[in-house]
Order: structure tokens, then sequence, then C-alpha cells
């Protein structure tokens, strides 16, 4: 047992690899035992982040669970792991969306073994960012997780989906070579010559013009995958191109590597340039809420509504960040935790909805709640959520992130917060378009959700209510990870 | 002394230095009597004597890396560790392109067994290359590799691309050869001597004429090897003649024949040291360009030889700028991201040639992007290894191709180089489109029903790449302990300590 | 440079009346030109047909055979010029040096024989084994 617990986020990081491998060996046939296999090695690791959130110490704060192996000696790269408040809430977010992503996707017939080995490998990286304490894994992690993306949309989705892919892996690679170029910078320019995220954080001595520098690649880099205006322009043509599981985990959880990066270099390594960069950040983030919004609005395919309504959402998370403020910043990390859920949400139901009626255009559908209640109610939840009525997760996140920015940014958050209302416009015109109305003929034979379908949706929407009616565990964990920041709530 | 003139009999002959060379050439030897002896054009036993007597060279060579350095025969054979460690790399390139090679052969019904000894004899001759200061003997290795090359260039004889292809190596390496040879005759004539180790002498001897007899030799020896490097503007060999050449050869020649080439070039260029001010700033640009001209006209090929071929000559431009900031800043910058690199580069290039001779065809060349299509069905084991290759080749962390790079930015940095180190990583951006065609190819397209014929993978390729997909995951695992096998113990150290900035 | 100007002017000067006299006299010699003053010199018989003709490629190989061997012949000469003088060691050394020396070009010939190279009959093919479109057969393979 203790070896379990020495090497939990090892464990947690390692076991849907291990599933990759194992996939890999079964013959294609076995499509159940594929699914399995994914579903238990997916459920390893948020079995595991349960643990590791049950046995943080939150008194004690930082980081924890620490595991440090000399790896090139030569460039004091180590494999270096270590988990706080906020890293422990995003390893929850991911181990839900895959175990739901594997159920969402249960049906799926087409080259099933291929996909399931490509999502878990994707998710092996997901994790590792989450808990790497060294920028040369960080980005390893990184790049992990965002490959894999180009056949998953390649080779499973729909639409013109060979350009999505292109689209995507052109820029998230851009994005990848900033990263990469502010790593070596600040590697090679810093005097300290380490990889170690814990030495470097907390202030640089380098030439504030260089911080400047460094913030900006580092902010570009990691906001490219986070879906900053106007680099967002991959994320609704992937998302819209890509198959119900990876649409979920895309939006679900790879954007949040973008601001999850964010918060970990820029945030973190250069406290003494952040405030006076940050209120561009602020403002583009308020361009990313209203801008998403309005494009929702305008949109008739489905997919392409949430896909915006994510690069709004985004924003929120990147305006809670840009307060660098206790409240703003739990609003952050908050937000992040509840648009994974919601957008998971979201996509395993356009993703039932398209499945089941074979179209994504508002136009065409009408009256959908008759024939099937079940999705009708789980999509009215996570609506609600997105535009963040209280009872729901989104409430809690929406409200920190704006108290927490007002007073810093007055005129930014004025105009993010009209972002909420044309939020509330765009969501109530899809549930009335879609699920309300007379239902058109050639729908009179649509099926509801049917058995594991039913397993992503209900726990997908049960917990966003959960954390809206009582989100002071979730609110704990991640104030005890704010302490990392030198900050508390 | 008339009669030791007349009699020579060399005093410091080790045979074991020698040995690697010698067991490569030897089982040639053997492997053409076999091949003439061999029941109904049956390769097996070829093929087994090649692997065996390679396995040989290759365990006696790095045997030796860490000996200390030292001339032998009168100052035409050198053992040092960089030498050793590249006959190792040659030994390893032909060993895996030997591997795959009788599958293809057979598939393209090409029959004749006289490849493998060719392969061999190539080989060493790329080994000679590695292992001497002499410029005759410098001059000896590359043309038995370069001939050995011509020959095996136009193995399938039947096709007209490949006599094409054979062609079209001959004349430009030969026009290449004789620059060189110019080029070598001028060295001779500058400093009395075909020892490179002279040049510091001739150069900081202020004679006006030597001096710049020497620059011409030099510049002459230079653009004679970046022909044979591949380097822009001297590449356009390449893709014509990897695209016609058969697939295993074209392996061979963008693996073993750069790496021999880098070698030789790494010779000439470390005892042009006291010169570098005269060959940096032509070099510089060479590099620059040879990035950024492979990225970019790989961008529009449709055919996945030539892919390869213009991402060989991408390649050439980061081992350029690895080389230039080992002699630009030789106090701090050791052998070991050159050789690093050479490594990955090798096995990443093999593999995914191997992955291309896959889909091989008797009588017909079909290397079109498309004839990869549905190889995720057909061959999975071989789709999933040039999804690593191709993670290789773009440079992304969890291959070595990404250690490969990040050493040679590094390198670059710490020589002031800070121009190409940009070009170099704006290039690996660039090149992930046309790598990611090659993926798209396997994984993505849809299998037309024209190319729907089977195509199974047999041992001898499934080991090739099983060997090569090993190392570069290994290669970015064991990263420790390679660089200092590489570097040797001096250079560990310089690899700890602070990088002094030059200038 | 000093003690080659000499040499200069004497292959510039050289080069100068080579080139006069060859093109003086073309210039001012007279001309009457007939079809057969014209034609190409044949040990003065009339040229019939094209000097491009195809020949054996056999040519080639024989001609190529025949340097090699006669470059063997050539080391074989020098040594064996030397070998009576030579002191005892040197007598031992070299003649395992020619023996290896020797294994490789014996080697060489019995390939070159193998694959009938020296074999002048047209109608022999290099290989003897082929199918109808010229590719050797393969055990194994249809």
């Amino acid at each position: 047992m203790s070896l379990v617990l020495d090497h939990l986020l090892s464990i947690i990081v390692l076991a849907p690899f291990a599933g990759c491998l194992l996939l890999l060996a079964l013959p294609p046939e076995w499509k159940t035992a594929s699914r399995v296999v994914a579903l238990v090695s997916g459920g390893i690791s948020l079995a595991l982040s349960c643990v590791a959130w049950a046995l943080y110490d939150g008194a004690k704060g930082g980081f924890q669970f620490r595991e440090s192996y000399q790896w090139i000696p030569g460039l004091d790269i180590r494999y270096s792991l270590g988990a706080d408040g906020i890293s422990l809430s995003m390893l929850l977010l991911t181990g839900v969306i895959i175990v739901t992503g594997v159920f969402a996707s249960w049906t799926l017939e087409e080259r099933c073994k291929e996909f399931l080995t490509l999502l878990l490998f994707l998710v092996t990286g997901v994790f590792g960012v989450f808990v790497a304490l060294d920028l040369f894994f960080l980005f390893l992690f990184y790049e992990i997780a965002v490959l894999p993306m180009y056949l998953l949309i390649g080779i499973w989705g729909t639409g013109r989906k060979e350009y999505s892919a292109m689209k995507l892996t052109l820029y998230l690679m851009l994005g990848s070579a900033f990263i990469l170029t502010g790593i070596l910078a600040l590697y090679y320019l810093d005097p300290r010559r380490t990889f170690d995220m814990l030495e470097l954080s907390g202030g640089s001595e380098l030439a504030v013009g260089l911080q400047r520098a460094l913030f900006f690649a580092f902010y570009l880099g990691f906001g490219v995958l986070a879906g900053i205006f106007p680099f967002h322009t991959w994320s609704p043509d992937g998302h819209a191109s890509a198959p119900t599981a990876v649409s979920m985990l895309h939006a679900g959880v790879l954007m949040k590597l973008g601001a999850y990066g964010v918060i970990r270099t820029c945030v973190a390594m250069f406290p003494e340039v952040a405030p006076s960069l940050m209120p561009i950040v602020a403002a583009i983030a308020a361009i990313n809420i209203v801008y998403g919004a309005f494009s929702a609005l305008g949109q008739t395919d489905l997919k392409y509504v949430i896909a915006y309504s994510s690069v709004s959402h985004m924003g929120v998370v990147m305006l809670g960040i840009a307060s660098l403020a206790p409240v703003g910043m739990a609003g952050a990390v908050m937000q992040m935790f509840s648009h994974g859920i919601m957008t998971g949400l979201f996509f395993a139901l356009v993703g039932l909805v398209y499945q089941k009626a074979h179209t994504r255009d508002i136009l065409a559908m009408g009256g959908f709640a008759r024939r099937m209640p079940g999705i009708a109610v789980a999509f009215t939840v996570g609506g609600l959520a997105s535009f963040g009525l209280p009872g729901t997760s989104g409430f809690v996140a929406e409200t920190l992130v704006f108290l927490g920015t007002f007073a810093r940014y007055p005129v930014i958050v004025a105009v993010a917060v009209t972002g909420v209302v044309i939020t509330a416009v765009y969501v109530l015109r899809v549930v009335q378009k879609v699920f309300l109305g007379p239902l058109g003929e050639a729908w009179s034979e649509l099926p509801d959700a049917r058995s594991t379908e039913w397993v992503a949706l209900v726990s997908l929407a049960a917990l966003l209510v959960a954390v809206g009616v009582w989100p002071m565990p979730l609110v704990n964990l991640i104030n005890h990870g704010l302490r990392t920041l030198g900050m508390e709530l | 002394m008339p009669d030791r003139f007349l009699f020579p009999i060399p005093q410091d002959l080790d045979w074991f230095a020698l040995g690697p060379i010698i067991v490569v050439v030897a089982t040639g030897l053997v492997a053409l009597i076999v091949e003439m002896l061999r029941h109904k054009r049956n390769n097996a036993y070829v093929v087994g004597v090649s692997v065996v007597g390679l396995l040989v060279a290759g365990a006696m060579a790095a045997s030796q890396a860490g000996e200390p350095a030292k001339e032998i025969l009168a100052g035409t054979f050198l053992r040092d560790r960089f030498g050793c460690v590249v006959q190792v790399l040659m030994v390893a390139a032909c060993l895996l392109s030997v591997l795959f090679s009788e599958g293809y052969l057979r598939q393209k019904r090409i029959a004749y067994g006289e490849a493998y000894p060719l392969m061999l004899w190539a080989t060493a001759g790329g080994m000679v290359m590695a292992t001497s200061r002499n410029l005759v003997t410098l001059f000896v290795g590359l043309e038995l590799l370069s001939v050995s090359l011509y020959v095996l260039a136009g193995l399938s004889r039947t096709e007209a691309k490949s006599e094409e292809s054979a062609l079209k190596y001959f004349l430009l390496g030969a026009f290449a050869s004789a620059f060189l040879l110019y080029g070598i005759a001028l060295f001779y004539g500058a400093t009395g001597s075909l020892h490179l180790g002279r040049v510091a002498e001739v150069w900081t001897s202020g004679f006006e004429t030597g001096r710049s007899l020497l620059a011409v030799g030099m510049a002459l020896i230079l653009i004679g090897l970046s022909f044979k490097s591949a380097f822009v503007p001297f590449h356009q060999w390449t893709p014509d003649v990897y695209q016609g050449a058969p697939t295993n050869i074209a392996a061979f020649m963008a693996a073993g024949s750069k790496v021999a080439a880098v070698a030789m070039l790494y010779r000439v260029l470390d005892a042009a040291q006291p010169m570098v001010a005269l060959w940096l700033p032509p070099l510089f640009w060479v590099a620059i360009l040879t990035m950024v001209v492979g990225n970019l006209a790989a961008l529009v090929q449709k055919d996945a030889k030539r892919l390869l071929a213009y991402s060989s000559i991408s390649h050439a431009g980061y081992l350029l700028v690895a080389l230039l900031a080992r002699f630009k800043a030789p106090d701090v910058v050791s052998d070991a991201a050159l050789l690093y690199y050479l490594a990955s580069y090798s096995f990443m290039t093999i593999g995914a040639f191997a992955v291309i001779s896959v889909a091989a065809r008797a009588g017909r060349e079909s290397t079109g992007l498309s004839a990869l299509n549905g190889l995720w069905q057909r061959s999975p084991f071989a789709a999933v290894a040039l999804l690593l290759f191709v993670w290789s080749l773009i440079g992304v962390p969890g291959a070595s191709g990404f250690v490969g790079k990040l050493l040679i930015f590094r390198d670059a940095l710490a020589a002031d180089l800070v121009p190409l180190a940009i070009v170099l990583a704006v290039a690996s951006v660039v090149s992930v489109a046309y790598y990611l065609a090659l993926v798209r190819a396997a994984w993505v397209a849809d299998e037309s029903e024209a190319d729907a014929a089977v195509a199974p993978l047999n041992a001898g390729s499934g080991l090739a790449l099983g060997i090569c997909a090993a190392g570069v995951l290994g290669l970015f695992v064991f990263v420790g302990p390679l660089l200092g096998w590489m570097a040797g113990p001096r250079s560990a150290e310089a690899e700890r300590a602070p990088i002094v900035r030059q200038g | 440079m000093g003690g080659y100007t000499g040499l200069l002017i004497l292959a510039i000067l050289a080069a100068v009346i080579a080139v006069a006299m060859v093109s003086l006299s073309w210039l001012l010699g007279p001309k009457s030109p007939t079809r057969y003053k014209a034609s190409p010199y044949e040990c003065g018989v009339t040229p019939v047909g094209d000097a491009r003709e195809r020949f054996p490629i056999k040519f080639y190989l024989v001609a190529m055979l025949f340097i090699l061997f006669d470059i063997e012949v050539v080391f074989l000469w020098s040594w064996m010029t030397v070998f009576r003088e030579a002191e005892t060691s040197f007598k031992i050394f070299s003649f395992f040096e020619v023996v290896i020396y020797m294994t490789t070009w014996i080697v060489g010939y019995l390939y070159a024989v193998k694959v009938n190279a020296m074999d002048w009959d047209e109608s022999t093919l290099l290989s003897q084994d082929e199918d109808s479109e010229g590719r050797p057969a393969l055990e194994g393979v249809a």
C-alpha cells in the first residue's frame, strides 16, 4: 500500500498509459474488452485522484505527494511531480471527464481500439501537466496531450475534419514553440539554471524587460490553447469537427491546460511584472467573453454554439487569473472546474442528439423534449450553469471571478459582465429551438438516451448542481492551492 | 636510411584499432563468396553473414571508445572516441538497412545478393572517413563509400527511375569528388603534407602564399563535402537520388552516408580551427539556407521518399549548426550534441524509410504518399512505429529527436550563434506540417481500392522497425549515460560547468 | 611568384604562337574544298556509315576488367622487384600482405567468372536464370 501512496501521482499519470499499452496488445475485434480497459485505467486515475484529495493535508498546504528523480544530471532535468489544491481540482476534473468520455463513446464502433488508445495516451499527458513540477516534463506532457488530437479529429471527426485537425495542430504547435522558447530562455538566462518550477516561482532576478518578454512568451504559448482572442479560431473548428469524447476532453480539460500553464508560469514566476501586464490579459479576456458569446449567438450548428461558448467561458477564467487576487484566482480555478464539467456535459449531449437525429442544425430541430426528456433536462441544467444561475457551479465561479476583479478593473469587468446576459440569450435560444416548440414530423421516432449514455449525463449534471449547492469542499481545496502562489482567501 | 624506405614494416601496427574496418571489409568478401555459392538465389545466408560481421565490428568499435586517442600507420589512421562512436553508428545504420533489405528486395524482385557486400564496403568507407586525419585516406574512404552507393542506387535495373538515380548520383558525386580532390591538391601545395594536423602550423606561419593557397584549398574541400552532406545550395541531387534508389539503399544513404560525410567534415573543421574566422560566415549562411530551404521544399512534396529526402536536408542543416557551435566555441561545447543527434537521426530516418518500404510493390516503385494509405490496417505495428518516428523527427519531447535539437540549441546559444538557434526552432515548427502529411497518409486518409493489396510485415522489417523504435525511445530515456559515453569524461565536466558567454 | 615569371611568359608565348600559326594559316591560306577532302581521314579509304554506332556493352566490361587486373600486375611487379633483395623480416611481412591482397583479387576474379563477365558470347545473358521480363528468378516468389 505504501508503494501506491509513495507514488500516487506517478500512478495517476501512468495508469492511462498502461491502459494504452495494454490496448495496443489487444486484438482489434475485442471491442468491449478495449472499452473496459479504457474505463478501468481511467477509473484508477479518478479513484486515486479522489484518494489524493482526501489525503491532502490542507493545514500544511503547498505541493504534496512529491516525487523527484534525477533524469539528465548535466542539464539538471528531474522527473519531479507534486500536487497542490489547484492541481488536485484539475486532476479530479480530468478523471471525471475521461471516465464519462469513455462512457459517452461506448457506442463508437469504427477503429474502436485505436480511438481508445489515443484517448488514453492524451489523458496521460493531461494528468502529467497538472502534476509536473519540472518545466521540461511539463512541456513533455503538454505535447503528449496536444498532438494526438490531430489523429483523433482527423480520423474520427466529422465535417471538415482534416482541415480542422491540421489547423488545430499548427496553432497549438506554434503555441508550444513560444512555450519552449520561454522555457529555454528562462533556463539559459536565469542564473539559477534550473527547470525546477518550485525554485523558479516566487520571483526572478532577470531584467524587467526580459521578464516581460518571457511573460508574453508563456502567455501567448499557453494562451493559444486556452483560446485567447485572436488565437481562438482553431477552437470552434476543432471542437465542432471532433468526435464526442474528444470534444469533451478538449473543451473540458485541454483548454484548462492553457490556463493552468499561465498560472504556473506567468503568475507564479514573474510576480514583479505580472501586475503591470495583467490589464492586457484582462482586456483580452473581456473580448473573449463578449465576442465569444456574440459568436455563439449567431451560430446555427449546435456544436459551434457550444464551441464558441467555450471561448467565452475561458475568457472568464483568464479574467479571474488577471485579478492576481485570491478571490478572483479562486474563481478562475473554480470556473475551470465548472466549465470543464459543463462543457463535457454539453458535448456529450450534442453527440447524443447528433447520433440520434443525424443533424446539428438548430433550425431544423424542435420539440425534442417530448421525445428525449432526459437529454432535454440535462441540457437545461448545463445551460443554467453556463450563464451562472445560483445553485449551479457556474454561479459560484463567475461570482467569485467578477467579485475578485471588479475592484481592479472596473471598466473591463463592466463590459465582461454583459457577456453573461448574452450567454443567457444564446443558451435559452438553443433550448427553445431544439427542445421546445412543436415536434417536427421527421422526429417522431427519436429515442432518448440509453444505458451507458445515462452514466455520463447523470453524473456530470449532478456534479454541476452539487458543486453549486455545496461548493465549500472544492473552494477549500483551491484555497490551499492558492497558498503556493502566495495568496489566501 | 634508404633501406627503411625500401622495405617499410609498420612498427606501430595495432590490429585491434583497425579491427572494425578490417572485419567489415572481410565480412563483405565472405558475403560475396557466400553469395556466389548460395542455392537458388536465397539470400538468407548472405544476410546472416553480414549481420554477424557487423555485430562483431560494432562490438570492437564500441569497446575501444574509452581508450586514449592515438594515430598509427604514419598518421594515416586515428583511433579516438569520436571515430569509435561514428564507427558504431555506421555499423548500426548498415545493420538496420540490411535487416529490412531482404524482405523489400524480394518484394521488388531485385535478386542481387551483391547488395549486401556492397553495403558492407560502403560502411567500411564511411568508417574510414571518421577515423583519419590524412586527406588521402579520407578521400579513399569517401570514394569507397560513394562508388558502392552509385552501384547500389541503380540496383533495380529494370526501373528507369533507379537508373536515373544512379547516373545522377554518379555524375554529381564525381563532380563533388573533383572539387574535393582539387582542394586536397592545393592543400598539399600549401602545407607540403596531406595531414590535416599541419593546418595550424601553416596558417600561423605568416607565409602569405601558403595561407591563401590553403584558404582556397580548404574552401574547395568544404564545397566537396557540402555536396556529400547535401547542404543547400549543393543539395539538388538528394531528392532525385533518394526517390529513385531502392528504399533500403535510400535509407542507408540518408543515414550512413550522412553520418560519414558529417564525420569527415568534423575532421576537416577540427583541423581548420585556427581559420575559423574565415569559414564560419559562409557556413553560417549555408546552415540557415539548408534549414530554411529543406523545410520549405518539403512542404509541397507528394512523394514519401522525396519528402524524407528534403527532411534529411533540413536535418543536415541542424547537424551543421551543431558542427559550427562545436568549433566556434571548442572549450565549452563538446562532441556530445553532434554525435547524439547523428544517432537519433539515423534511427528515426532508417525507421521511416523502413516503414515506407512496406509499401513496396514488384516492378514499380510506388512511394507516393497515397501508397501508405490504410497502413494502420495492413500493418498496425509499422503504422504505430511511423507515429513514433514522426514524433521524433518533428522534435517533440518524448523521443530522441527533441533531446537532440535541445542539445544543439543549447550549444548554439553557448557558442553565441543565436540566429542559428532561432532558425532551428522556427524550422522545427514548420516541419510539423509536412511530417503530419506522412501521418495523414498512414492513418487518416481512406484507402483507395487500387492500393488495397497486401504487404505483410516480414520478420526482418519488423525487427529493424522494432530496433529503430527502441533506439528512438532508448536514446531519449538514457540521455545521461549516452552523452557521457559519446563525449567522454572531460566533456561530462564541461556539460555541468556554467556556460561562459563569448564576445 | 618571382621565380615562376619566366615560366608564365613561356607559357603565354607558346600559346600565342600556336594559336597564331593555326588561325593565320586558316585565315590566309587558299581553300578549294572537295567532297573527299572534307571527309574524315580513315587510312585513305572512303568512310562507310556513321561513327556513332552502338557496340556491345561487353567491350566496357572487358575493358574495365582489363584495367583492374592490369593495375594488379603493376602492384605485383613493384613488389616482386624488391622482394629478392629484401631482408627476411620484410619478406615474411610483405608476403602475407600480398597474400591478403591477392585474396581480394581472386575473389573478385571468381565473381567476374561467376556472372559471366568474361564470356564473350553475345547470346549469353549476364545471369542465366531470368524470367521473361528480364528480372532474375527468385525462390519463393511467383
